[in-house]
């Protein structure tokens, strides 16, 4: 089965559950993501049996699809965070139902959007993974940063989530000018689209990028500027915790690892070739001075916030400048590692962790009411379950050693020596360090302080399976993060 | 003669327009049209390239096809991006960027 069966087979997954939720009754709306998180896992199944061109297969697609580790592992992480996410969505019902708006009063009205957007943005997503030409690339990014617009701005009656909307939808749409201007140029100065062939012409002495590096330096940087919105880095981190916090909750968890990983496996792509030309060596100061003030910003800022999802939004900030300084060493890195393998151990642990914590929010939003750290006191009385689960996202995030976070920090850190970027190490440690205090925070919260009242918060099986699977994924990669680094490793 | 120089002036002309626009005005409405004018920016001088990087003589086609997917997929983004912008105007009854700063901590 050729590997771009997989998007067309979540885009038909998607549709058939846009007419779905045209037939179902109100009240059973969540038979919609039922069935797209069954639809899915199918899906992710079929990804262990596809294939790429056969030998002398010279079929067009091929020349802007890939099929290699980096598509299929980005693949598998872009189908396992739409399912959890999905999960989470079930369990934000109640939250949905308040904002969907008076003159809806029947339960369940509105909803069906929420459960099938998702899949276009998984679908997008799966293509981001795979893409190797400019316009592939820009097709598929879009494609995802479209239909985040809409699940941003989804509960219309709530005048947070709608300028969360505003300002997202605008600094993205600033995002797509950079990226689009910077492609232009890249295009303008090989005249070629596909990625291989503008890395080809770099070993050309008499190419135009090679004549004119103050061209190429301007069009790495409007990408790099594009790509630094996408992945929230500093400076153009300012709407995250913005859109962060207005966003209904599992839109951001999606936001905040979907996005992410979108951001940087196109970066790696488009930027890597690059890096290690080195033909434009401000490229690699550029990222490196760009990833030590995220860790540091980051940091910082999250140390003060009251606001759960607030100071998780810095938070995913600070890990955008950890995988920023593992791509900055792409070209410095010893050769027994590939910075490939470090970055996705790093991200499939943050897709863990976050989205983890991201549930137990939904959980406590829609049973509780309220996302302060303040709602939290004595979490481990009104549901030990999810207590324990949140304990083991929050040591992770911090990198607390047998979680898959101290080795995604691990790996970013031996790198970084290789390459003897110590001023940056010297930063990235001080920023550890703050994160112990502010992950911490929530731990004390959860344990030594007492609830408010005697609730409890009930968790609804399919959620419990999703989240017993997402901590063993944590314990499992923070003991043996092998499977991931020898993914890369032949690549 | 017009050069391929004149044709990037001109681009970078109307990008610097449609960034000085997003970072000044306070409307979202305008703001929105200067997004725009950033994405005409591109495919001004995605156009030119392909005109003057000449393949056998023919211009590069590639480039120009990239055009079409930028003007299609800036279709979609004002299609959504009004829908949010009214949407807002309903509950806040203002398209005022200085009128949504409700999370500022």
């Amino acid at each position: 089965m050729p590997a771009y069966y997989l998007e067309a087979a979540v885009v038909v997954l998607g549709i058939v559950l846009m007419l779905m939720d045209a037939f179902v009754e109100k009240a059973e709306k969540s038979l919609v993501a039922k069935v797209g998180v069954l639809g899915l896992i199918g899906v992710f199944v079929a990804l262990f049996f596809v294939r790429g061109p056969e030998a002398g297969d010279a079929a067009p697609i091929w020349s802007f699809y890939a099929v290699d580790p980096t598509a299929l592992f980005y693949k598998g992480f872009a189908l396992i965070t739409t399912i959890v996410v999905l999960l989470m969505s079930l369990d934000y019902r109640g939250v949905l139902q308040h904002f969907m708006g008076p003159e809806q009063e029947k339960a369940g009205a509105g909803q069906g959007e929420f459960f099938y957007l998702p899949l276009f943005t998984c679908a997008g997503l799966m293509w981001m993974a795979s893409a190797k030409d400019i316009v592939s690339i820009f097709v598929a990014l879009e494609l995802v940063t479209i239909s985040f617009y809409v699940l941003v701005a989804f509960l219309r009656r709530n005048v947070g989530s709608l300028e969360a909307g505003v300002k997202y939808l605008i600094l993205g749409a600033l995002s797509t000018g950079f990226f689009v201007y910077g492609l232009t140029w890249l295009f303008g100065l090989s005249g070629e689209t596909e990625l291989s062939k503008i890395a080809a012409q770099l070993a050309n002495e008499d190419s135009a990028m090679n004549l004119y590096p103050k061209a190429l330096l301007f069009a790495l940087s409007m990408v790099l500027v594009g790509l630094a919105f996408k992945v929230a880095a500093v400076p153009f981190q300012i709407w995250v915790p913005d859109v962060y916090q207005g966003a209904p909750t599992p839109v951001t968890a999606f936001l905040s690892v979907g996005s992410k990983a979108a951001g940087f496996v196109v970066g790696y792509r488009i930027l890597q070739p690059f890096i290690d030309a080195n033909t434009t060596p401000q490229l690699i100061t550029l990222i490196l001075a760009v990833s030590g003030a995220t860790i540091l910003l980051g940091n910082l800022a999250a140390m003060q916030q009251d606001n759960f999802k607030r100071m998780l939004a810095y938070s995913s900030i600070s890990h955008a400048g950890f995988l920023l300084l593992a791509l900055g060493c792409a070209r410095t890195a010893g050769s027994q590692i590939n910075v490939q393998g470090v970055m996705a151990l790093y991200l499939g642990g943050y897709l863990a962790m976050t989205l983890l914590a991201f549930h137990v929010m939904c959980l406590v939003r829609d049973q509780l009411g309220g996302e302060e750290i303040a709602t939290y006191k004595g979490l481990a009385q009104r549901s030990p379950f999810l207590a324990f689960v949140l304990l083991i996202a929050m040591i992770s995030l911090a990198g607390i050693p047998f979680t898959a976070g101290f080795f995604g920090k691990f790996y970013v850190f031996l790198v970084a020596l290789q390459s003897r970027y110590y001023v940056i190490i010297a930063l990235a440690v001080l920023g550890v360090g703050a994160g112990f205090y502010y992950y911490l925070k929530v731990v004390r919260a959860m344990y030594w302080d007492e609830a408010a009242d005697d609730r409890r918060l009930a968790v609804g099986p399919m959620s419990k399976a999703g989240m017993a699977l997402l901590t063993g994924i944590i314990l499992v990669l923070g003991v043996y993060p092998t499977p991931i680094l020898s993914l890369f490793a032949s690549s | 003669m017009v050069t391929l120089n004149h044709y990037l002036f001109v681009s970078g002309l109307l990008f610097t327009l449609g960034l000085t626009g997003v970072m000044l005005r306070r409307s979202l409405i305008v703001i929105f049209m200067s997004l725009e004018m950033m994405l005409s920016a591109a495919n001004l001088s995605l156009v030119a390239f392909s005109r003057f990087n000449l393949v056998n003589g023919l211009p590069n086609y590639n480039g120009q096809a990239l055009v079409f997917f930028i003007i299609t997929v800036a279709a979609a983004e004002v299609a959504v991006g009004l829908a949010i912008i009214v949407a807002l105007f309903r509950a806040r009854q203002t398209t005022s960027v200085d009128d949504i700063t409700s999370m500022k901590y």
